[in-house]
């Protein structure tokens, strides 16, 4: 009995995974470097298709390879025997391939040279193990199915969202030593991500975007698949990829409104995993590391199913917005100088004093309860009456109001603003208000 | 087939170097096989190449090599990606003589040394090395070489004196 391709799927990672024979129609063999294998499932593997090489033309010609592996901790050699089946130039597989490759090129001052044209999938037909004297193997750190059953349980005390993501938080960092995360999710309109909690950056970044596609985030949530880069890359840095969007596109009138993406200036390994429950993509979930090769195809397998724990939890949470009447403690009266709250209804934008706090529709939502606070004394809502609200234009497809909730109530906190967001049982929410305030309603701007 | 192609001093000296080195053939239905070799020499005057590989890790190559007598070996320093592909179509086994295990036990020291450039620790060396049983060594005449070293460059004919 061979091992499956799992069991020795860690020999695929690293810069020069692998080996690989072939033989042209007139006989002639040919055994060349591969500079990437992806892991597919227990039976395929795929291998990066970048130049019309020899190896490209024997394997369309004759679909019959060997490839020589090693492990890259004990050096344990396997030959694997393989038959080409076909070639992916789009798609997740493709995707998770460039992003990954680009990794590699760049650790290998390659940057230029690879390109992924295709993936070229192929059957594992037998796994043979080399005699040799490999190392004994070292055991990991730690055990991650169990770090996963961990956090899984912390997870599934989460009453909330809020508390969801503190627990998802928290968990990787104690159990899975991860230091540097951050959870994105999904804009209404579907085509941009807004952080709604992280760890392990000097600023929160708490409601910073990045369009879907753009950089690992955004190509792990368009495809809905996992990338994991074991090597810094310039190519598909994120934080890069938003200022240069800033600084040439739409949004370049509209810097003093942009809160930035937080992420390490030095990131050697990155992994994004879309958060996806009840058939929808709802966010990403991202870390990274200074180290290189931080995280393996395991942890990779973990945060894909807390990902996917995460966004059941979502979908669950959504559905419960009803709850129990809030519990009556007095809030003591505004007091002191008032403080003038501004709103651009072009944006939505809401300005505190002369420091943005907030745009889009938690922009909204925060001027609709100001207005109803200053207008009619309120301070108690219900979430069902805001996903109603003609006023917040929430959009109804992806109702993500307690997302925007969360990142508000964060915003506020994080700018020790005059105005807090509390929770008031499920369902509802309470706005405290320590000074008295000045609502203006600016003129729309639109420009042209 | 040019009989009288040779390795150039300089490619003889890369190939001879801490390069890491993989043997591959092919069975009668164009089945391909491979292995890593231990160790390379090339005759004076660049003519005649031997690869030195583990008799117990090569059955499958070592039996196609007795049918078909094709090869190919590709040399690759790690530190620098530099490759080169041999091929030849006159391979035979030859026992390993007194000097080759020698050869062997150097090629796995400047192994040690190269793989160290790039934070491979010795024993992981050691390991993917190991001499387990008995090191047979095929002999061929090189016909073809190739530059393999990733880039626009790869797969160029590398031109072979006569």
């Amino acid at each position: 009995m061979t091992p499956g391709l799992d069991a020795i799927r860690d020999c695929l990672d690293g810069s020069q995974p692998g080996v690989m024979a072939t033989c042209a129609p007139d006989g002639t063999p040919n055994v060349a470097y591969l500079s990437q294998v992806e892991y597919i499932d227990p039976a395929h593997l795929a291998l990066s298709f970048q130049f019309f090489n020899k190896t490209r033309q024997n394997i369309l010609a004759n679909p019959q390879a060997r490839l020589l592996l090693m492990h890259p901790k004990t050096a344990a050699m396997y030959r694997l025997t393989l038959r080409y089946l076909r070639t992916e130039s789009e798609g997740p597989l493709f995707e998770r391939m460039r992003a990954k490759l680009a990794g590699i090129a760049s650790h290998t001052g390659m940057s230029g040279v690879f390109q992924l044209k295709g993936s070229d999938v192929y059957r594992v037909e037998a796994i043979e193990p080399v005699p040799g004297q490999p190392l004994p193997v070292t055991p990991p750190r730690r055990n991650l199915l169990e770090a996963t059953r961990a956090v899984a349980l912390r997870l599934a005390d989460a009453a909330d969202l809020d508390a969801a993501l503190e627990a998802l938080l928290t968990g990787l960092r104690q159990d899975f030593d991860i230091h540097h995360a951050m959870v994105l999710l999904l804009d209404g309109g579907g085509q941009k991500l807004f952080t709604v909690a992280s760890c392990g950056y000097g600023e929160s970044g708490i409601g910073s975007e990045i369009a879907v596609g753009d950089g690992v985030i955004g190509v792990a949530a368009r495809e809905r698949t996992p990338i994991r880069i074991a090597h810094m890359t310039g190519e598909y840095a994120y934080g890069q990829a938003v200022r240069e969007a800033m600084a040439h596109g739409a949004l370049a009138d509209r810097l003093e409104t942009a809160i930035p993406l937080p992420g390490l200036p030095e990131s050697r390994s990155q992994l994004a995993v879309p958060i996806v429950g009840g058939g929808r993509l709802s966010g990403v979930l991202y870390v990274e590391s200074p180290q290189d090769l931080r995280f393996g195809y395991d942890d990779e397998d973990a945060l894909v199913a807390l990902g996917a724990q995460l966004g059941m939890a979502i979908c669950a949470l959504r559905a419960d917005a009803s709850g129990d009447l809030p519990p009556a403690e007095p809030i003591p009266p505004p007091d002191g100088a008032p403080v003038m709250i501004r709103h651009h209804p072009g944006t939505d934008s809401v300005f505190v004093g002369e420091d943005y706090l907030i745009k889009g529709v938690a922009g909204a939502i925060l001027w609709t309860l100001l207005r109803d606070h200053v207008e009619h004394g309120r301070t108690v809502f219900a979430n069902r009456e805001l996903r109603l609200d003609p006023r917040i234009r929430l959009p109804e497809l992806s109702d993500n109001l307690e997302a925007r909730l969360i990142l508000l109530t964060r915003r506020l906190a994080e700018r020790d603003a005059c105005i807090r967001i509390e929770k008031a049982g499920r369902g509802r929410l309470r706005l405290c208000v320590r000074r008295p305030l000045k609502l203006v309603e600016m003129p729309s701007e639109r420009a042209g | 087939m040019p009989a009288d192609a040779r390795i150039d001093d300089e490619t003889a000296g890369f190939i001879q170097g801490a390069v890491s080195i993989i043997a591959a053939t092919r069975n009668a239905e164009h089945r391909p096989a491979l292995v890593r070799a231990q160790g390379c020499r090339v005759d004076p005057g660049g003519a005649g190449l031997t690869v030195l590989v583990v008799a117990d890790q090569a059955t499958e190559l070592l039996d196609d090599i007795r049918d078909n007598r094709r090869v190919a070996v590709v040399f690759t320093r790690p530190s620098t990606h530099r490759s080169v592909q041999v091929k030849g179509e006159d391979a035979r086994i030859v026992a390993a003589s007194a000097q080759d295990l020698a050869l062997a036990a150097g090629y796995r020291d400047a192994m040690v040394a190269e793989l160290a450039l790039i934070g491979v620790p010795e024993a992981r060396v050691r390991a993917l090395l190991a001499g387990v049983g008995e090191l047979v060594a095929i002999a061929f005449s090189p016909t073809s070489a190739f530059v393999q070293t990733p880039g626009p460059d790869a797969g160029r004919v590398l031109e072979m004196p006569r």
